[in-house]
């Protein structure tokens, strides 16, 4: 009875450990859980990408995330999709007009400190520049605060999701359902952070924090 | 082992089929593994086993760390994770086959008390989670999966009751109520 009771201890604390790995101490239980703790220990940059979107053609991503004054709020997003991008679609407008009220003297070319609302579709067989610029309209965006852009390169697009774990599927309906969120990327083109896309007040006031932040941290 | 790639692909496909296709097949190829492990082995085994406390208990352990919405992501994503999952879910096959006759009605009770509210439980989240609970699986998925996991529940129980209604009739004696029910 000993030996078996040596065992069952054996394996039961050989459970707990296995347990206690894969939730990362009983803290996630699910793959997004895991994503959004690893990002907030590790920010991780974007990948290179070359975009396509109105006036932003030809520009890098990269380009588009660093300057040192911008704290960008993104989403993945494809044009067609009907039920989780209407909620983000509607945050996202939400989150102009409150980004869009705190600036509304912003000139082009302003160096201010201030939030860029950015869209990027995963979907570029389907979403080319007609379909975004319709999408920009249906969503009312203004492109001084709301770009919106898909990165034509397939290669590129892989690794730029892969690094930042966004995950597409294909759905019955001939759609994706992806793990939509709100990513928050510094002035260096770091995701540092990301919000359920219900969280729009939440992402916002972390944004502004990292502006402001940065601001007292560089003494301006 | 050129037909193993593409059946890994199509049972890890879908939520459901990973659960209730795949783990099944695993777990009952190394309830026929463990066949072939020369009887003195296992012998040496079931001195650690008794009761086949020892197990049950891997087995029920296994079942529910591999039901952790994050692990069914992650085996997808990492080999060494798939790899452990895999020797967990065929050793829990042969633990089982070892230690069910050992364990007798009462430890049997024990694991089904456990096991199979575990599953009713899990089942009921998957199906009232009204988001996706892993990333590489869809939402209709994890509903289909949820809303099965309870009725397998039940299944297994009414299985097993129907197991202990045979026996309580043709041998009374392995319930350890001999005499009770009498024979025809």
């Amino acid at each position: 009875m000993l030996r078996t009771a040596l065992t069952c201890t054996t394996i039961a604390v050989l459970g707990a450990l296995s347990a206690a790995w894969l939730t990362e101490g009983f803290e996630v239980w699910t793959a997004e859980g895991a994503r959004r703790r690893e990002v907030m220990q590790a920010p991780v940059m974007a990948t290179p990408a070359t975009l396509l979107g109105e006036n932003l053609s030809g520009q890098s991503l990269h380009g588009l995330l660093t300057n040192p004054r911008q704290v960008t709020l993104l989403s993945f997003v494809y044009t067609r999709c009907p039920a989780v991008c209407i909620a983000l679609g509607s945050s996202f407008q939400q989150l102009q007009a409150a980004v869009g009220a705190s600036s509304s003297e912003l000139a082009d070319g302003d160096d201010r400190d201030h939030i860029q609302l950015l869209s990027i579709s995963f979907d570029p067989a389907h979403d080319d520049l007609e379909q975004l610029t319709r999408y920009a309209t249906l969503w009312r965006a203004d492109a001084r605060h709301w770009r919106i852009a898909t990165v034509p390169d397939a290669a590129q697009l892989k690794r730029l999701l892969q690094a930042w774990k966004v995950v597409v599927i294909p759905d019955a309906l001939g759609g994706f359902e992806h793990n939509a969120a709100l990513l928050v990327i510094d002035g260096r083109g770091q995701l540092v952070r990301i919000f359920d896309d219900t969280e729009s007040a939440a992402a916002l006031a972390f944004a502004r924090s990292l502006l402001a932040h940065r601001t007292s941290a560089h003494g301006v | 082992m050129a037909l193993w790639l593409p059946l890994r692909q199509t049972l890890e496909s879908s939520m459901t089929l990973h659960m209730l296709a795949q783990y099944p097949l695993v777990m009952a190829s190394g309830a026929l593994l463990i066949g072939s492990v020369p009887a003195g082995w296992q012998r040496g085994l079931q001195r650690s086993n008794e009761l086949g406390m020892a197990g049950l208990l891997f087995a029920a352990l296994t079942m529910a760390v591999l039901m952790v919405p994050r692990v069914l992501d992650l085996v997808l994503v990492s080999s060494g994770v798939e790899a452990l999952k895999f020797l967990a879910l065929t050793l829990s096959g042969a633990a089982l086959r070892l230690s069910w006759q050992r364990a007798g009605t009462v430890v049997q009770a024990f694991f089904m008390g456990n096991v199979l509210p575990m599953l009713a439980v899990v089942g009921t989240l998957y199906q009232d989670a009204n988001t996706r609970l892993c990333n590489a699986y869809l939402l209709a998925d994890q509903q289909t999966l949820g809303a099965a996991l309870p009725w397998i529940a039940v299944g297994i129980l009414a299985l097993w009751m129907l197991h202990l209604a045979v026996l309580a009739r043709y041998k009374p004696d392995v319930l350890g109520t001999s005499g009770k029910p009498s024979p025809p």
